[in-house]
């Protein structure tokens, strides 16, 4: 599904490198978390995978489902099937839940030579998928994010990536802000979508998300590398003992 | 653009000259006086120089040299306005003044005639209100427009009338490259209701250029909406001197949006004129190619007691220019003033420019007024979101140019125009 081989990336405009010959296999249905500290590089991954500007990729090549996944715009990873889950969701005041949704569908459904969905099959996708993660249907009329809790602007991302139907979602910090409910409702949806074909990629500091998600494989992520990699029981032996337990471990500084 | 080898100013006023004549043969006629005497304001003043503050931005000069004639031959017929199946009450002007003198089927109270006929009819009726609100000292443009204009449009609501279907005037047609400058009366009295809807399309006629003077007076307790949509082509030029004059209780809301024209200059002014006075000023512009868009807005807070609300947003790109100047002015012994301003812009080119001035002037120490002006490029955070979503730059770059003009849009209440305008803007930002 997703490879990354030696993957080097630097800030554009001042040179810094951030990921530092970063490798990661991530198959068909596998839940992979990548923990680490501030500064080692997570969102600089997740940003990377999704297409964001201002970062330069200096060695290495990405995969993803056997084609070349730096080559692509960002809207055209989404249209083949990859996800971001934002860690800060962004306001679009003025463009309705409905209409960016539907826009997004069918960008995806023309790429996939699907017709456009019909109106009323939309209301009833939107509001089946609005279900998993406990959102207010009514939210169709409102403006992205706009004015949504924090809690609202997380589960709205879930929602988007059930709406989407993606082959690989890549969950960047989502249970940044939550409290326990809020993180309870976004793991349950997100488990709800797990399947034997989809892959997702959890990032997150804290073990706490990986109570509800449980993950496959968890890689820890120091000074932009994977420097361990392990079932889900490193994340709590991460928990307990630290990031600095696994610096003096692997002689990597942060 | 008259004649080449002379001043500009000394041109129109030759023109007046041979068309008017200079000196009054000791007529009685009122108007024909108050015109000589704007041709005189005009000589004294001449255009705005560089040094001028309010055309600062906007030198209209560079605009005067070349193309319209004043002598220009009115044609019959204008093209077919896009709001003329719309229901309502429709009428068509040429060169500002109505194609058809007779409008048939207004319902009663509500009276559209040409100016000229209901000056004969009535002239102390059209003398009392003409230049009353328009100071033709404080702008060049509007004595020129006083001087010149022998017709245009007038619409009366009589007392406690409310028109019920909005009032479509449609600027069909011009003179082929003609200098035309246009009047425009509207009185709405005491208790009355209407909803003016001025469109202003392609012409067709090639470089013209539009000097209009627009007063309008709003009874007490009166309730009077206005939508200006212009959208001629790129060598139409465009400038558009509003008065609104109110008495107590009113509202007043006018909507201006600029889709075309090579250069437009909106001057609007605003005078609520007595307490408890509501006023709401919006526009929203699309500058293309070269094109040099400008409102320029005074709202002169002069009685106690009043709210006025003012929004302008626009959207520049190539190497075209907006300006934004808008002075709100709360005079000493006009207490518990409530008055906002926004002017928001966004830049799509590094080549376009935007002048945005936000004035306030305050004298009274009991008001709550605020201003904010911003100016940016387009947000790419929100770019990148949609693109993640599988939304391709291009369809994303519209819906975010959308959705930022949508809230002036939405300010207009018919249905079929804000239709219209939605579509419209799809059209043009997807270009």
């Amino acid at each position: 599904m997703l490879e990354i081989k030696n993957l080097h990336v630097s800030i554009e405009e001042e040179g810094t490198e951030i990921l530092k010959g970063l490798d990661l296999k991530v198959g068909a249905g596998e839940v992979h978390a990548i923990m680490g500290p501030n500064g080692s590089g997570k969102s600089t991954l997740a940003s990377v995978l999704a297409g964001r500007d201002g970062y330069e990729v200096t060695e290495g090549t990405v995969r993803f489902d056997g084609a070349d996944l730096l080559d692509m715009e960002a809207d055209e990873r989404a249209r083949e099937g990859l996800f971001l889950a934002f860690q800060y969701p962004v306001e679009l005041p003025g463009v309705s839940m409905s209409n960016f949704l539907k826009q997004a569908v069918n960008s995806v459904r023309e790429h996939r030579g699907q017709e456009p969905l019909p109106a009323s099959d939309f209301l009833a996708l939107m509001r089946e998928k609005a279900a998993l993660v406990d959102l207010d249907p009514a939210l169709k009329a409102r403006s992205v994010n706009e004015g949504f809790s924090g809690g609202e602007k997380k589960r709205n991302e879930i929602f988007q990536l059930a709406m989407l139907d993606p082959k690989l979602a890549i969950l960047d910090e989502t249970d940044s802000g939550l409290d326990i409910d809020a993180l309870r409702i976004v793991a349950d949806g997100v488990n709800q979508l797990r399947n034997e074909k989809r892959s997702f990629v959890v990032i997150t500091h804290y073990q706490r998300l990986l109570d509800y998600i449980v993950p496959d494989h968890v890689h820890v992520l120091v000074n932009g590398r994977i420097v361990r990699s392990g079932g889900k029981e490193l994340a709590l032996e991460l928990e307990e003992k630290g990031y600095d337990w696994i610096r003096e471990e692997t002689g990597v500084n942060a | 653009m008259i004649m080449a080898d002379k001043s500009l100013e000394t041109a129109f006023v030759e023109a007046f000259d041979r068309k008017v004549g200079l000196l009054g043969n000791g007529s009685s006629d009122a108007w024909l006086t108050s015109r000589r005497q704007a041709i005189k304001v005009f000589a004294d003043q001449g255009f705005p120089g560089r040094k001028s503050e309010s055309y600062k931005y906007t030198p209209v000069r560079k605009w005067m040299k070349d193309g319209p004639t004043l002598d220009a031959t009115r044609p019959e017929t204008g093209p077919v306005p896009p709001f003329g199946a719309f229901d309502g009450i429709h009428v068509s002007t040429m060169n500002g003044s109505l194609l058809d003198e007779r409008v048939d089927g207004l319902p009663a109270g509500l009276t559209i005639m040409g100016l000229r006929t209901a000056y004969e009819q009535n002239p102390v009726f059209v003398r009392d209100h003409m230049s009353r609100i328009a100071d033709i000292e404080r702008d060049s443009f509007t004595a020129l427009a006083a001087a010149f204009a022998d017709d245009g449009i007038l619409i009366h609501v009589a007392a406690g009338t409310v028109v019920e279907k909005p009032i479509y005037v449609h600027h069909v047609g011009l003179s082929a490259n003609g200098f035309v400058q246009p009047r425009v009366l509207v009185v709405a009295e005491d208790n009355s209701q209407a909803h003016i809807v001025e469109h202003f399309g392609p012409a067709g006629a090639g470089t013209t250029f539009e000097n209009r003077m627009v007063e309008m007076f709003v009874g007490p307790r009166a309730n009077l909406r206005h939508v200006v949509v212009y959208e001629r082509e790129h060598d139409a030029r465009f400038v558009n001197g509003l008065h609104v004059h109110q008495a107590q209780e009113s509202v007043f809301a006018t909507n201006h949006i600029t889709l075309g024209g090579g250069m437009v200059r909106h001057n609007l002014n605003f005078l609520p004129d007595a307490e408890h006075c509501e006023t709401h000023l919006n526009g929203l512009y699309i500058a293309r190619d070269d094109a040099h868009i400008d409102n320029h807005t005074l709202v002169d807070h002069a009685k106690p007691n009043c709210f006025s609300n003012e929004l302008f947003k626009g959207i520049i790109s190539d190497t075209s220019t907006g300006v934004f100047n808008g002075k709100v002015l709360v005079r000493q012994d006009a207490q518990k003033i409530n008055a906002y301003q926004s002017s928001k812009s966004i830049l799509l080119d590094k080549t376009a420019h935007i002048y945005a001035k936000p004035e306030l002037e305050i004298y009274a120490d009991d008001v709550k007024c605020s201003h904010g002006a911003t100016t940016g490029m387009l947000d790419e955070d929100a770019l990148f979101y949609l693109m993640a979503r599988g939304i391709p730059k291009s369809r994303a770059r519209v819906m975010l140019l959308e959705a930022f003009a949508r809230d002036v849009v939405d300010l207009v209440t018919i249905e079929p125009v804000k239709e219209y305008l939605n579509d419209r803007l799809h059209e043009i930002l997807a270009r």
